[in-house]
């Protein structure tokens, strides 16, 4: 049997496809993770009953899905950004990495009432995420460079420069850990009235709307739209590309290191060696099951957040690794490019058998 | 052994891994395929080259099974990117956000399981007169065979390349993939070769890890050096013997990383400011420094190429990052 397959471009994607893909996506990933699962003799239903229900059902479990999805939804935000202008800030770890040593150090080191001591440090944090996601951004902006390598690369240095100071000049002066002190209570957000949750809840969804009107309500976000459907035709209508390129990363700099003070300001109260939670990866899916606005991000960081609280219990109450939350959203992204493939292109495929001589020159030359 | 030829046989045997992995990620983006998988790839060759080596006893079956499962892997990335034309740089970290997750959840139970690996030995046929110079000798003439395949690779893929029809296709694809196509080159195809050369060899790194340098499995036992070879390939634009030298140097930062306390550098206090060069000296022989400098040199030579050719990138491949579809049929 012979095949054809026929690739058409998509002029526009079908209203149910836009839709339907975060959700197929979702349920295509755990389909397929419940493989995982089988291998270890768990049942998948009662293990995602585990995961999910229990998650949602009892007041520590929303509690603590509240709190992890702090840093995500503002990491997801600094990856959503710049790909709306058509980049990639696969970066986003190593500038939320900095934020948290940044505002650590001046939480610990400047003494302040907390109405004066918090602001310093987001503001600490705004200057080195400004910085490690604005050096790639001039680099594209002037030379071309690909952003995807240079902020991956400076991902990798943050790291090890936060894991030198933690076990260097900020190491904590009692005890042999790699780990600093424990910030003043100045220098921890305050707990929400009523939810236990701490106020960098209030700092992600601000952002998310402010990016969301920024995005739909501004000439900036008109712009970055622009930019990143077409840049040339962008350029030809008078925008510039260096500059929406420059703020796109910059804001989601700033976003990113924003996560890195929430997560220690509101939930670690202070920083360790081993913190490289990985939040600025999962900013990638993220970002991408949220791409169509701002608020679709909050979701999607609150569904991953739900993955992170669900997969320790799965791990404590099952037995099984945590590790299949990570295999799980890896799935998420190969069943979201997948997808984003079927919106762009309608496929036919034909398996006929009748003209074979007629397709025969056609067959398999599109791929 | 002396301490230097000791340093010298470390640099050597951490080099491999970064040539392997290196050599095939550049055999990839040649054709114009970025495969940021390599990190994943190489932990899913060292968890099943070891599983293999355990369970039959036979390290040259084990290096094989994890190079194919390597292949394997890395043809998910072949699909997604040059058949779904989907980006790149995304597909390669789903891969290797897999390959960890993958080797985590079924690596657990191996973690404690010792085999015996690739011997060291001296070079076949000139290496025991070769071994007797002093310091130089048993640091590049008495290593695991692994290490003799990885330096040979370096002049045959270079031949592959320059030399072969099939690799001049490889470059021709990664330069301009239209004007190839016209020429008859069935890009698809040789887009899906290097893919899979890349991914064979980046197993091939994964299971020389863990069957020659460490000889066991461990949890995300690659620490990163799926990166630095991404990152290795960019610092070597693009050339074979360029990887070649890149990998020493970058495996000579991963050694002092392990022995610079041994080093013991210092300036003696007659030199003007001594306690500040001093100063400066331990902050950069620090070890979590040292770690950052084969990707700040990575940079400062992207930088420095681009900077100093403008509009033109060197030898990067054109086509680096892009899809190819067919205008008509």
């Amino acid at each position: 049997m012979q095949f054809g397959v026929e690739l058409t471009p998509r002029s526009e994607v079908p209203r149910w496809l836009v839709y339907a893909t975060p959700v197929f996506t979702i349920l295509a990933a755990l389909a397929v993770s419940s493989v995982a699962l089988l291998a270890l003799d768990v049942a998948p239903l009662e293990a995602y009953r585990v995961l999910f229900v229990q998650t949602l059902t009892t007041e520590f479990g929303i509690r603590e899905t509240l709190v992890e999805a702090v840093p995500l939804i503002l990491a997801g935000l600094a990856v959503y950004l710049p790909l709306k202008a058509g980049l990639w800030n696969v970066g986003a770890e190593g500038q939320l990495v900095l934020g948290a040593v940044a505002s650590t150090w001046v939480g610990l080191n400047v003494s302040l009432p907390a109405v004066f001591l918090l602001p310093l440090m987001f503001l600490a944090a705004t200057v080195v995420g400004a910085i490690w996601a604005g050096v790639p951004a001039i680099l594209k902006a002037k030379w071309d460079i690909n952003e995807i390598i240079t902020t991956l690369l400076l991902t990798f240095v943050a790291a090890d420069v936060m894991s030198y100071l933690v076990r260097g000049p900020m190491q904590s002066p009692t005890g042999n850990f790699p780990q600093t002190a424990i910030l003043p209570a100045a220098a921890q957000l305050p707990i929400l009235p009523g939810l236990d949750v701490h106020a960098g809840l209030v700092v992600a969804l601000v952002a998310a709307v402010l990016v969301y009107l920024l995005m739909t309500r501004t000439r900036f976000g008109f712009e970055v739209t622009f930019v990143g459907s077409n840049d040339a035709a962008a350029e030809h209508a008078g925008m510039s590309k260096t500059r929406v390129y420059v703020l796109v990363l910059v804001i989601g700099g700033v976003l990113a290191a924003f996560a890195g003070v929430a997560e220690i300001a509101g939930n670690q109260a202070r920083l360790r060696a081993a913190f490289e939670p990985g939040y600025g990866f999962t900013a990638i899916p993220i970002a991408l099951l949220g791409r169509d606005n701002a608020l679709n991000v909050v979701l999607a960081g609150l569904f991953f957040a739900v993955l992170f609280v669900g997969g320790d219990s799965l791990s404590i109450l099952m037995g099984v690794p945590a590790a299949l939350i990570e295999i799980i959203q890896a799935l998420i992204i190969l069943f979201l490019i997948t997808a984003e493939f079927f919106k762009r292109y309608s496929v036919d495929i034909s398996t006929d058998l009748r003209v074979r001589g007629v397709r025969a020159d056609a067959v398999g030359e599109d791929h | 052994m002396s301490f230097l030829a000791n340093f010298l046989g470390a640099t050597v045997s951490a080099a491999t891994v970064f040539i392997l992995a290196g050599l095939g990620e550049l055999i990839s983006e040649r054709a114009g395929v970025l495969n940021l998988g390599v990190e994943g790839i190489m932990l899913v060759g060292a968890l099943t080259g070891f599983i293999t080596t355990v369970l039959t006893g036979n390290y040259w079956l084990g290096f094989l099974v994890g190079g194919c499962c390597g292949m394997a892997f890395s043809l998910l990335h072949g699909f997604l990117c040059i058949s779904l034309k989907s980006d790149q740089a995304i597909s390669g970290i789903m891969i290797t956000l897999l390959g960890t997750g993958l080797t985590t959840y079924f690596g657990v139970d191996w973690t404690s399981r010792s085999i015996s690996g690739f011997p060291d030995r001296t070079l076949p046929l000139i290496g025991d007169v070769l071994v007797e110079i002093p310091v130089v000798g048993p640091a590049l003439f008495r290593n695991t065979m692994v290490d003799y395949f990885a330096l040979l690779l370096v002049p045959l893929v270079w031949l592959f390349l320059y030399r072969t029809n099939l690799g001049l296709e490889i470059i021709s694809v990664g330069e301009d993939p239209e004007t190839a196509d016209t020429m008859g080159v069935d890009v698809f195809k040789i887009k899906y070769l290097a893919v899979l050369l890349g991914g064979l060899m980046a197993g091939f790194a994964g299971a020389h890890l863990s069957l020659a340098f460490n000889q066991l499995w461990a949890t995300g036992m690659t620490a990163g050096r799926g990166w630095i070879a991404v990152a290795l390939v960019i610092f070597a634009q693009w050339r074979p013997a360029r990887v070649l030298v890149g990998a020493y140097l970058f495996g000579l930062f991963s050694v002092l990383q392990l022995r610079s306390q041994a080093l013991s550098l210092a300036f003696p206090s007659d030199v003007p400011f001594a306690a500040l060069l001093n100063g400066i000296l331990d902050f950069l022989l620090n070890p979590t420094i040292m770690a950052t400098y084969p990707y700040l040199a990575t940079l400062v030579v992207l930088f420095v190429v681009v900077y100093r050719n403008e509009n033109s990138h060197l030898d990067q491949p054109s086509a680096l990052v892009q899809s190819y579809t067919r205008e008509s049929s």
